[in-house]
């Protein structure tokens, strides 16, 4: 059935679970961009009989023109389709600056097409700049912290960062008291907890 | 088209419909019973909604009404309309019952939707608040798509209320990076 396949592209952005990426499924938004231009193909020939037997396109009701209007339909409905997939997966990663920070980590970025990474890219370039210019980090928890210290967890082997002035060593399974701002982007990526007394 | 990238939306489009061509159409094959890719006048063929919908406001098609609204399910409703499995027979049913029910000029679709609704969301809340997350998942497998977006949404707020009497930590890892460990809740 025509827009069959469209739609499983679509079905397949809604099976995983709310704001979840799912892999970029490059093999079957061919497929369907292979459909679209075979639809195209047949809505050409039909056209072009009609035009043949001297028939006026505009207004004729015949065979030919609702096999020609349900291929019209079919391809417009293929376009709804792609274009909701691409356009829902890019609001995803555009909110992925906002969680993740601006670097992706390896599960994400697998998941993402070549020209989604670039448009990552460019995205949180921007902000950044923005970010820049209003010398404001406008990524930080937006309710104002009680202490700007808090108590960590590391969960993952991190190493040694650097932040501020002096060097630090996140060793697996280490505690640490940080600043609530430097400790911000491990935990939301996942290498570090929150501990609450 | 304000729905148009509406993912919920295009996935209610694509329910079928059973319809009967008014007009010949050539050089298609949404047939499966006819061996030339052409479609008769009269043939009896089923389409998905978006194309029937447009064809039948083109006069091409006349459409019958699915059997997700015939007398056999409002039966099943009126019977006991909380325990009737709505996602196998359409798992848009709310949804497709109101985009359907002024094309086939049925007018008992209407109170039939509000009646299997209005039954079913008191249930579908009671649960939400008070079954364990463990013991949910039975319910859910009968609840349309609309019913299951309400449940989830009663039992976040469910935990966003918990959380905030009890209190926990202010950040989290970023859900989008899945849960490999079971989160300390």
């Amino acid at each position: 059935m025509y827009g069959r396949k469209a739609c499983q592209l679509v079905k397949e952005l809604a099976s995983g679970e709310k704001g979840q990426l799912t892999p970029y499924n490059s093999d079957l938004f061919d497929q369907v961009i292979a459909e679209c231009s075979q639809h195209h193909l047949e809505l050409q020939s039909l056209i072009r009989k009609m035009q043949e037997e001297g028939l006026d396109v505009q207004t004729t009701r015949n065979a030919d023109h609702y096999g020609a209007l349900i291929h019209h339909l079919s391809l417009v409905r293929n376009k709804r389709c792609l274009m909701a997939y691409m356009y829902n997966r890019a609001e995803i990663i555009r909110s992925l600056i906002w969680k993740v920070g601006p670097v992706l980590p390896q599960q994400i970025q697998e998941k993402l097409s070549h020209t989604e990474e670039e448009y990552f890219k460019k995205h949180s370039g921007a902000l950044q700049s923005y970010m820049s210019r209003l010398d404001l980090d406008l990524t930080v928890d937006m309710v104002p912290p009680k202490d700007p210290y808090i108590q960590v967890r590391v969960l993952d082997d991190i190493g040694v960062v650097l932040s501020d002035d002096k060097t630090t060593n996140f060793a697996c399974h280490s505690m640490h008291f940080l600043k609530r701002t430097d400790a911000e982007q491990f935990i939301s990526r996942g290498l570090m907890e929150e501990l609450t007394g | 088209m304000a729905k148009y990238y509406d993912i919920d939306d295009i996935i209610t489009d694509e329910e079928i419909v059973a319809v009967i061509f008014q007009k010949a159409a050539s050089g298609v094959g949404i047939d499966p019973s006819s061996e030339t890719d052409c479609v008769e006048v009269g043939s009896k063929v089923e389409l998905p909604f978006w194309l029937a919908h447009e064809l039948q406001q083109r006069q091409a098609v006349s459409m019958n009404i699915p059997t997700s609204f015939n007398q056999n399910t409002r039966l099943e409703i009126q019977a006991d309309s909380a325990c009737v499995d709505l996602r196998s027979q359409c798992p848009y049913f709310y949804e497709f019952g109101c985009k359907i029910a002024p094309l086939v000029g049925a007018r008992n679709i209407g109170p039939l939707l509000l009646s299997a609704f209005k039954s079913r969301y008191k249930e579908v809340l009671t649960k939400a608040h008070t079954a364990a997350f463990t013991a949910a998942s039975k319910n859910l497998t009968i609840l349309t798509k609309e019913e299951t977006n309400l449940y989830e949404a009663a039992q976040s707020s469910m935990a966003a209320f918990k959380k905030w009497r009890m209190g926990g930590p202010r950040f989290q890892k970023a859900s989008i990076l899945g849960r490999k460990r079971k989160s300390n809740e």
